[in-house]
């Protein structure tokens, strides 16, 4: 096993002291990512592998505090990460928690994550490299490589993965720096849209009860309560009882 | 809009009561602020951003409608993410 201590962080922007959340999010479901993670799988699996000694690649990354398998260069890796998630331990998730490239050169003498190990075996890995991807606390990944040969990663191997994680981490980091712009502005635009059809309910209970904006927002959001229905679908259901608001839409323009 | 809260010493009570346990609420969960706030605006909520950030901090009181609407955006926020 390696241990990268000084793993290469860049000095730029100030980093997030808590992870967000809804970041953690977009990893996973952003469709944007999860085609770079593929891609990145790939890219890593092809550019290690030489005759005679495969390496399958797969990225892990964290959800809800739950590591998921979430890319693959191929099937066979995408099985080697789930497994590893279902045993709940394994080199790929200590790397991850500790944020230090990890090296099994040889599972065969592998005294840790017995469990996992001995599976993996199974299935014809003899050797695993795991690389955290620094999102600069955006979120938790990590790239995985597995070898069927016993001493399969080469220190150049090593360093050339640590290099390939460490400029995808860079690129990931600007995705979801966009990702979490759009978020907010897709939020905001409902928001608007939320806002002026519960601000015309809101007109229409008052000048229906007679009462003043507090009561009109009273009654709504009990309304709301009472049913289990979203208070903006009860104002919808409010303008469509309007007499001419019928089969309209709200409309709300950027 | 801010600190007009004019009831008697027991609805001021009743209010910290009612701010600390959507105050606990919002730090329990995974809403972020910014997203929370924006839902609560689209429900028609008119304190700003900051506004909602010191009331969930226990700095501000707001007037019982904006209360009523954060709370509203918290429960219909949680739902959704349980879908």
């Amino acid at each position: 096993m390696t241990g990268n201590e000084g793993s290469p962080r860049e000095p730029d922007g100030p980093a997030p002291t808590t992870t967000d959340p809804s970041l953690q999010e977009l990893v996973l479901e952003s469709r944007d990512v999860q085609a770079f993670l593929a891609e990145l799988a790939i890219l890593a699996a092809s550019r290690l592998s030489v005759p005679g000694n495969t390496i399958h690649s797969g990225v892990t990354a964290l959800r809800h505090r739950k590591p998921e398998a979430v890319a693959a260069s191929d099937a066979a890796a995408k099985a080697l990460d789930e497994l590893q998630n279902g045993f709940g331990q394994g080199p790929c998730l200590t790397a991850l928690c500790r944020k230090t490239t990890l090296l099994v050169p040889d599972l065969a003498a592998e005294t840790r994550w017995r469990p996992y190990v001995r599976t993996a075996m199974e299935h014809g890995v003899s050797s695993i490299l795991a690389v955290p991807l620094d999102l600069a606390g955006h979120a938790e990944a990590v790239l995985n490589l597995y070898s069927g040969c016993s001493n399969g990663f080469s220190s150049e191997d090593i360093a050339a993965a640590e290099l390939f994680a460490g400029q995808a981490a860079s690129s990931l980091r600007l995705i979801l720096r966009i990702s979490q712009l759009s978020d907010a502005r897709n939020d905001l635009s409902a928001a608007m849209q939320s806002r002026t059809v519960i601000d015309m309910a809101i007109g229409a209970i008052m000048a229906q009860n007679r009462c003043d904006r507090d009561t009109a927002f009273n009654i709504l959001t009990r309304t709301s309560s009472a049913r289990n229905v979203k208070l903006r679908e009860v104002a919808a259901t409010v303008i469509r009882s309007i007499p001419g608001e019928a089969g309209s839409t709200t409309r709300f323009k950027e | 809009m801010n600190a007009d809260w004019t009831g008697g010493p027991d609805h001021q009570l009743e209010a910290d009561e009612q701010r600390r346990a959507v105050a606990r609420r919002f730090h329990q969960g995974a809403v972020p602020l910014v997203k929370l706030w924006t839902y609560y605006f689209g429900l028609g909520g008119d304190a700003d951003e900051m506004s909602l950030d010191a009331y969930l901090n226990e700095a501000l009181h707001l007037p019982a409608a904006q209360v009523g609407l954060i709370s509203t955006a918290m429960t219909e926020l949680t739902t959704d993410e349980d879908e």
